[in-house]
């Protein structure tokens, strides 16, 4: 009985690696293909798709630091994002509070027109988007891509941060306004900390969209020097021919830093989205 | 946070505001000198293009020459199909997309022409700047007698045959007839050889629409493309083109992009391709062990029309109309330097690409002299699908065409289609 016991137990913890192993290799098998094969040639990438390097290129990489000025973009892309997040957490923020907490004629309706945003589709803002730059004298700049990021992101941030806001205990702002709470000090001091789950979920979204935009950056902007990592990946590929095997290690060490950064900060991304998740 | 701290952070906000377009180095006005005219180049010549050195070295020698007056400024713009949507988008909005760009002319493009934000040539374009370039390309670009883009880079679209695969099943000359051409397809398929890389992905399944485009100009006749698209030469041509990727293809066919059209062919795979001159000057094509054995060529006559090629004004150059005569005389400046024959020799030789400029040019390697003989050796020359009918009919095309390989729509189910989509235009 024990032994069958056993068997079960053993045969399920087999499964149960089995399946892991399996969603394991189909995550990284993409990662590996790609790493290998930037160290291929053109050639040899043509003739297979599959197989070891016959001569390991390192030049690729070289070739693509120095084709697509890719250290520059990437800092481009890391204050763009960095300050999109920002701005859109801290207006996220404010609206939310008073989304949710305050009581006024029309609150309903002014939540329902700014979350409406999430349904339109972000290229019907395109020619809009490029007038409003160009007429405004940023057309070309890092600020222009942060307003449009951060502006982009609104409606999802707002209706995340809003909803959880919503969930926070009256009791504890009024037991902060007998205190002598100001008005400010109830958002500063009460609110926004008790909502930081809420805003780290919100700013991933912002911070995604802002580091894989492609579309936008193309339109609104026309220089290396206000241009994000997504362009540079790009620029291996031309009207007619694309330079593959230098785009994948381009592809390679833009993520490098990401997954750098995501190893050492996993902790705190897992326990910011799942904070709050379970109540007790 | 007090009244203080939220003054803090306004303040904070308000200098973000002020000190980010710093970051705006590309906001050329603010930083060029005074007098110095400063020229924005939206160009696809860029990164891994065979043409980027050259036309770098060009406007590296301009500004040399004209230091202190006129500056170009190359804005790379390294994926075309979302450089055409930002030409488009930017069009939209009434404002220019830079001071000198590039289009595809087509009937989508030459709705440009309409607006008044495009420079209009024909005042300027006389004398032997105008007697250096083709007459032909500068008729297809002047449309009611005003040449708001200039014809530069052209092309044919021939197919190119992979002699050392035809060899092996006996073949030693590309087809001549319709019956030899069908004769090759089945002994290449019986010997287990993929005949074609056919394509029906990206936004205008470019290999095989150069495949569509051959069939229907020689069923059709050279004016083919004014007919209703529900005639019976596009008709006949889609059956063709199904029969191509249903029987003569890879098996990837569906779906599959210009690269990987290409890669089939490059890695020896495929025996024929369609393509245009710039593909000659690739250096992993001249690596290739069949490289020397490469055939250019068109295809027999399908229809009454033989001895015929596609042919295409591949990029014309645009400028932004501009109040200021001394910078619209800065562009003029620039590009009777670019389109000088000179410049243009020295684009055409390293890169293969074929112009509407007139130059003395040596080919660089055999493909290249077989598409020059080819060129000149044809009786007639018609327009491919996607430069007569424009981008979106071409998107409806490479979408329906997909559908027709499947068997989800019969060839005459296919030009109806696309026909409503011409007619939407």
């Amino acid at each position: 009985m024990k032994s069958e016991q056993n068997f079960g137990t053993r045969l399920l913890t087999i499964v149960k690696w089995f399946i892991l192993l399996f969603f394991l290799l189909v995550a990284l098998l993409p990662l590996v293909w790609l790493f290998i094969n930037s160290f291929r040639s053109n050639l040899e990438l043509q003739i297979s798709s599959f197989g070891w390097p016959q001569k390991w290129l390192f030049s690729n990489y070289i070739k693509a630091m120095e084709m697509a000025s890719l250290p520059r973009l990437f800092l481009n892309s890391v204050i763009t994002s960095a300050s999109a997040v920002a701005l859109n957490i801290i207006v996220a923020a404010m609206a939310g509070f008073i989304l949710s907490r305050e009581f006024f004629k029309g609150r309903d309706t002014i939540y329902t027109v700014l979350t409406a945003g999430v349904l339109v589709p972000i290229i019907a803002f395109m020619v809009p988007y490029f007038s409003l730059i160009s007429r405004s004298g940023i057309y070309n700049t890092l600020f222009a891509l942060i307003l449009v990021y951060a502006s982009v992101n609104i409606p999802v941030s707002i209706f995340l941060v809003t909803s959880f806001m919503r969930s926070i205990p009256k009791e504890l702002e009024e037991a902060a306004i007998i205190d002598g709470c100001s008005f400010t000090q109830r958002f500063t001091k009460i609110i926004f900390p008790l909502t930081q789950s809420g805003l780290v979920t919100a700013g991933t979204f912002c911070f995604i969209y802002s580091w894989n935009d492609f579309i936008m950056a193309m339109l609104l902007t026309s220089s290396i020097e206000s241009r994000t990592i997504q362009l540079g990946i790009k620029f291996f590929s031309s009207q007619f021919i694309t330079d593959y095997t230098t785009m994948f290690a381009a592809i390679i060490l833009t993520i490098i830093p990401s997954v750098g950064a995501y190893m050492f900060l996993h902790n705190k991304i897992i326990s910011g989205l799942t904070a709050g998740a379970v109540k007790g | 946070m007090t009244k203080k701290g939220l003054i803090l952070l306004l303040t904070i906000l308000m200098m973000m505001g002020t000190v980010l377009p710093v970051f705006a180095q590309g906001a050329a006005e603010a930083t060029a000198p005074a007098k110095e005219i400063e020229l924005r180049w939206a160009s696809i010549w860029v990164g891994a293009d065979s043409k980027a050195g050259p036309v770098a070295a060009i406007v590296e020698e301009f500004n040399a020459a004209n230091a202190g007056k006129i500056k170009v400024v190359i804005e790379p713009q390294p994926d075309y199909n979302a450089y055409e949507q930002k030409v488009r988008t930017s069009l939209a909005a009434g404002i220019a997309p830079a001071d000198i760009f590039t289009i595809k002319l087509n009937p989508t493009t030459a709705e440009f022409y309409n607006s008044n934000l495009l420079m209009d040539f024909s005042k300027v374009f006389t004398g032997s700047w105008k007697s250096s370039f083709e007459a032909g390309s500068v008729n297809q670009s002047t449309i009611g007698g005003k040449l708001k883009s200039l014809p530069f880079e052209t092309a044919i679209l021939p197919m190119w045959y992979n002699m050392d695969i035809l060899a092996k099943v006996g073949v030693t000359k590309v087809p001549q007839t319709v019956d030899e051409f069908w004769s090759l397809m089945d002994k290449l398929k019986a010997a287990g050889i993929t005949a074609t890389s056919q394509m029906t992905g990206d936004t205008n399944a470019w290999t095989s629409m150069i495949w569509f485009s051959h069939f229907a100009v020689s069923l059709g006749g050279p004016d083919v493309w004014s007919k209703p698209f529900t005639d019976p030469a596009f008709v006949q041509a889609a059956e063709y083109i199904k029969r191509m990727i249903v029987n003569y293809s890879t098996a990837d066919a569906i779906g599959l992009g210009a690269g990987g059209s290409g890669g089939h062919f490059l890695a020896g795979r495929t025996a024929v391709f369609s393509n245009g001159p710039w593909y000659a000057g690739r250096a992993d094509l001249a690596a290739t062990p069949f490289f020397k054995n490469i055939t250019i060529a068109g295809l027999p006559g399908f229809g009454s029309t033989s001895n015929y090629m596609i042919s295409r004004i591949q990029a014309n150059i645009c400028a932004a109309a501009s109040k200021d005569a001394a910078r619209e005389a800065a562009i003029v400046k620039f590009l009777q330097f670019l389109t000088s024959p000179e410049k243009v020799k020295s684009i055409a030789q390293p890169s293969g690409a074929m112009f509407a400029v007139k130059t003395d040019a040596k080919p660089a390697n055999h493909l290249q002299v077989q598409f020059t003989q080819l060129a000149n050796s044809v009786a007639v020359s018609a327009p491919d699908f996607e430069a007569a009918m424009g981008a979106e009919a071409t998107k409806e095309f490479t979408q329906q065409l997909s559908a027709l390989a499947l068997g989800k729509i019969t060839a005459q189910e296919f030009t109806k289609l696309v026909a409503l989509k011409i007619n939407q235009d």
